[in-house]
């Protein structure tokens, strides 16, 4: 019986199969060394100055336990927002969220949107290696809420008494405005009179200088002070919204830079910024420089309402009014600059799109430098108090694109440039539109910053707040702009926090832990099943090598939990192998041939190991759907072992067990067991 | 058997007193195996009604900050005092190893994290001194970012909040998943004996499997009710973990006896206990040899492995033993105790 097998055994054709398979898995563990220890083989290679090609490093991807960072865990308040908003408004938060993590310069943060249970809406972020925590925390947390107000007109009637004393009140401001105008025309000294009489509290003190202005900052006053000469003060009384003006006119000039009037025909393609065409970039360079050829300075605007795709440009034709240096994005402005009056442009290209324009008049702005008397009066607002002196538009920090910092192009004074989206260039121009010659007010966290008077109509979706920033609150007040008002309120639920030194303590230990069990697996096996266990090890250690080359290159997370699964999964491996060889030793008792007895050992406990892996499958998946991170990265990798350990138990083992000399075996059967268990 | 085995493996020694012709009379001594389970059991839910688990924050909410000082800790009496100011709620101070300190209380607010390392770092007094520019004229130094000696630098090694409803949601799908296992591990018991009804109803196999798995689980949940009385030892979502992961595999040691049960008994000549008992002995090496290569990773991970994961893996080195124990000594005696009712 036994000479049968040997021949069949013996048969060139079987031995080859087993050799092409012994080449297959030699491959795939060859492959896996140099996947798993990518970076010692290059390093080897360098320093022995080997002509070697090298090979690409994969690192293993390292939880947060493991190198150290926070996972966070927000509640998201959606219960004031209607249903259908709210996929969209969560998305918002998750945006918001992202890029203010971002300044962080944390790699790969994650920022993720999962639904609870009872329809609770979770935000969850993971900032790998962060060094200052509670600083992330405040910078997520904040929601810096920008709104945008006009002034509030509905029922704002005085009582007969708040008129009196408004009344009252003007008067004895008029007289006292008079009083200081004559002594001013009876050659008092105007700064003296302004340190006793302004009531503007942050000029008198030096004489009531108020340095350069121009039309685009002090409107009135420079109305006022265009009539008057140089060195010259005020000769009646002027009334402002402020209050009486006393005024002096110290010196004028004007200014290097020309402010344009123009309008512009945009034409944007997919991927350009704020563009919601689908234009491919080719396709929209065509279509500008065919409307080029088209354009005249009488069909420009006619042009722009029907073709140009910046948002509202149907009703503006493409109208930017008047704009000075520093207002516009540097090619659009130059260009602008070089053209000469009535000329369009050709097409030019920036992050909007393609653009021609079409300058419609120029003109000089002439700077003065005025000192003022204030003599304050009120009117209806100041008594009826801030609180119903604005009232809430349409636009807010949600329309809000972009923030930057420029400098006003007249005094050089930081200011915050303002992008809206498409929604929010339509609300801007409407409520532009219907205050003109009115303030609007910008207001953070319900505080006004300023409070720009609208001149005309804004279109294109741009505003400037400019107050009396230092450079380095501009550029505060623009950062927190851009990381943006959350859409949703958020709550910060869970907070895990490990310090990279413990993860690298964590990792260390694993790592002990886990040469520490591969050795005593390695001893178990070949005390208890002597050359079989030997070939067993030898099959451990590929399964090792295969493993760690698929956590790197799926890639799975490593984190403590699933380097604990890893490491039980190499106890797990042999499983199969312990139940092959038990069974293989009971085939031989039986009394069956070497060969004979290794087949069945290895078909007879396929039952078994299937049954046995099963069961922790099964828990692997259950654990994988319904558990935290923490727990989930113990199942992926136990799921991923047992799976392994299958292929290398059952294949790789027995492929080494066949390809030793099967008569060799048959003498030396005391490798495989003791021979005294035959007599039993 | 094999002489090295024997010295290794302290049950063999055990089991010796009961060889009778090489074979180990494990049936016939069914009510010391009984007796032994119930004993345990029993003890394992008086311990989990008198004392309970003690839970950790993923259940009950709260917060969990762990510090080590670079030289000596303050006592827990000074922190104590130190902390006493804040409203922190349940405050408990443990000292670990190498001067680090464990503190759980139930505010989970940042703030108040920060007022604890505030607090922490003004009693080390340590803190002044890292990261210092000296400016000499116009020399700029920069001073080393460790501490003069003599300072105590607090660093937070780890800190978790877990917000009430959060708790709250760990704990209902801890409860699911052990309420979706069971019911998986029933389904596939049923199915891998579905075509078993003669002489042994399949429904039998299931129950014996189901009980003996309750058996593991009552153990292990005792064990930890004691750990934790006596050894401040929290059980949190990874306790669950382990606990379902020895479902599986006490299940899985099961089915491997029961399979050769099914095997033998319609070949076999012997008497239904006997036949049993044979199929124990048969699948007594291996059921003890795999549990063994999966017990001894786990033994490196509790002896070597970090605090995190240390009480993981001690359930599950515990489960995989009951595990082990329970498919040889509990469920196939089960088996011989329900026919026999029959008959």
């Amino acid at each position: 019986m036994s000479k049968d097998f040997l021949i069949k055994f013996f048969q060139p054709k079987g031995k080859g199969k087993l050799w092409w398979m012994f080449a297959f898995i030699a491959a795939l563990a060859i492959v896996s060394f140099f996947v798993d220890f990518g970076f010692y083989y290059n390093k080897a290679v360098t320093s022995l100055s080997l002509n070697l090609p090298k090979v690409k490093e994969v690192p293993f991807r390292q939880g947060l336990d493991l190198q150290g960072g926070t996972q966070l865990i927000y509640k998201a308040d959606v219960e004031r927002i209607l249903p259908k908003d709210r996929t969209s408004a969560l998305n918002g938060a998750r945006d918001v969220i992202e890029r203010r993590v971002n300044y962080f310069g944390v790699s790969e943060p994650l920022v993720q949107i999962n639904s609870g249970s009872n329809g609770e809406y979770r935000i969850l972020v993971e900032l790998a290696g962060i060094k200052d925590v509670n600083e992330a925390i405040k910078k997520i947390g904040e929601t810096p809420l920008l709104e945008f107000k006009e002034q509030n007109e509905d029922a704002r009637a005085l009582t007969a008494d708040q008129q009196k004393e408004l009344d009252q009140f003007n008067n004895e401001a008029k007289k006292k405005a008079e009083d200081v105008l004559g002594k001013l025309l009876s050659n008092g000294d105007f700064s003296a009179l302004a340190k006793a009489f302004s009531e503007d509290e942050v000029t008198k003190g030096n004489g009531g200088d108020l340095g350069w202005i121009s039309a685009s900052d002090h409107q009135s006053i420079a109305d006022i002070v265009a009539k008057m000469k140089k060195g010259q003060t005020s000769r009646d009384l002027q009334k402002t919204e402020n209050g009486y003006e006393l005024l002096k006119l110290e010196d004028q000039r004007v200014k290097a830079d020309k402010e344009i009037k123009a309008s512009h025909i945009l034409i944007c393609y997919q991927g350009a910024q704020g563009c919601s065409s689908n234009l491919t970039k080719e396709e929209a360079k065509a279509k500008i420089d065919d409307l080029k050829k088209q354009a005249t300075p009488a069909n420009f605007t006619d042009l722009a309402k029907k073709n140009s795709t910046e948002p509202g440009a149907e009703t503006s034709g493409g109208d930017l009014g008047w704009f000075g240096k520093g207002q516009m994005v540097e090619v659009f402005e130059k260009t602008a600059l070089a053209l000469a009056k009535g000329a369009i442009s050709d097409p030019i290209e920036t992050e909007f799109g393609y653009h021609i324009i079409y300058k419609q008049d120029e003109r000089t702005v002439t700077e003065y430098k005025v000192s003022h008397i204030l003599i304050k009066t009120k009117s209806i607002d100041d008594i009826l108090g801030p609180d119903s002196e604005w009232k809430n538009t349409e636009l807010s920090g949600k329309n809000l694109k972009r923030s930057s910092v420029q400098f006003n192009p007249n005094d050089g004074s930081p200011e915050v440039g303002l992008e809206f989206d498409a929604d929010g260039a339509r609300f801007f121009e409407q409520i532009t539109s219907r205050n003109i010659d009115k303030p609007i007010a910008i207001f953070l966290d319900n505080y006004m910053i300023s409070a720009p008077k609208v001149n005309e109509k804004i279109t294109g979706g741009q505003a400037v707040i400019s107050g009396k920033f230092t450079v380095q609150e501009a550029k505060d007040l623009s950062q927190r702009l851009n990381a943006g008002a959350l859409p949703v309120p958020i709550e910060l639920i869970n907070q895990q926090t490990i310090g990279a030194s413990l993860g690298h303590e964590s990792v260390a230990k694993s790592l002990k832990a886990g040469i520490f069990g591969l050795i005593l697996v390695v001893l178990f096996l070949i005390i208890m099943y002597r050359l079989p266990g030997i070939l067993a090890s030898l099959s451990l250690l590929i399964y090792g090598l295969i493993v760690l080359a698929i956590f790197k290159l799926w890639p799975v997370t490593l984190t403590l939990s699933g380097i604990a699964g890893f490491i039980m999964s190499i106890g797990v491996a042999v499983d199969a192998n312990v139940l092959i060889f038990e069974r293989l030793r009971e085939e031989l008792r039986a009394g069956r041939a070497l060969s004979n007895a290794i087949e069945e050992g290895f078909n007879r406990a396929w039952t078994s190991i299937r049954d046995g892996n099963f069961t922790t499958i099964i828990t692997c998946l259950v654990l994988i759907v319904f558990s935290s991170s923490v727990i989930k990265g113990f199942a992926i990798t136990l799921f991923l072992g047992v799976l392994v350990s299958m292929f290398t138990a059952i294949v790789v083992t027995r492929n080494l067990l066949k390809l030793i000399d099967e008569r060799w075996l048959e003498k030396n059967s005391w490798i495989i067991y003791s021979s005294k268990k035959n007599k039993n | 058997m094999n002489v090295g085995w024997k010295r290794t493996a302290g049950l063999f020694i055990v089991l010796k007193k009961i060889k009778i012709k090489d074979m180990y009379q494990i049936i016939n001594k069914k009510k010391i195996w009984f007796g032994i389970s119930i004993a345990l059991v029993t003890a394992s839910l008086i311990a989990f009604f008198a004392w309970g688990l003690k839970l950790g924050i993923d259940f009950t909410g709260g917060s969990l900050l762990e510090v080590k000082f670079s030289q000596q800790a303050p006592s827990v009496n000074e922190v104590q005092t130190a902390l006493s100011d804040l409203d922190l709620g349940g405050l408990t101070v443990q000292p670990t190893d190498q001067n680090g300190i464990i503190f759980r209380f139930q505010n989970t607010a940042e703030d108040m994290h920060q007022a604890v390392m505030t607090k922490l770092r003004q009693l080390a007094g340590g803190e002044q001194t890292a990261n210092q520019l000296k400016v000499d004229g116009d020399v700029t130094v920069e001073l080393q970012a460790t501490p003069e000696t003599g300072a105590n630098q607090v660093e937070e090694l780890r800190y978790e909040s877990v917000g009430p409803s959060i708790g709250q949601e760990l704990k209902r799908n801890a409860i699911y998943s052990i309420i979706i296992i069971l019911i998986a591990i029933v389904i596939y018991v049923a199915w891998a004996f579905r075509k078993v009804s003669r002489p042994v109803a399949s429904w039998k196999y299931g129950m014996a499997g189901v009980i003996a798995l309750f058996h593991d689980v009552i153990i292990v949940s005792g064990i930890f009710c004691f750990l934790g009385k006596f050894y401040n030892i929290e059980v949190n979502t990874p306790f669950v973990a382990a606990l379902l992961t020895v479902f599986g595999y006490s299940i899985a040691d099961t089915i491997v006896v029961f399979d050769r049960v099914r095997e033998n008994l319609p070949k076999s000549h012997q008497g239904f206990e006997e036949t049993i008992n044979t199929s124990i002995n048969q699948t007594l090496r291996r059921s003890i040899n795999t549990s063994m290569t999966t017990m001894l990773t786990l033994l490196a991970i509790v002896l070597l492995g970090g605090d995190s994961i240390k009480y993981f893996a001690l359930a599950l080195l515990i489960g995989i033993f009951f595990g082990t124990y329970s498919s040889i000594f509990l469920a196939s005696p089960l088996l011989t105790l329900f026919e026999a009712k029959k008959r």
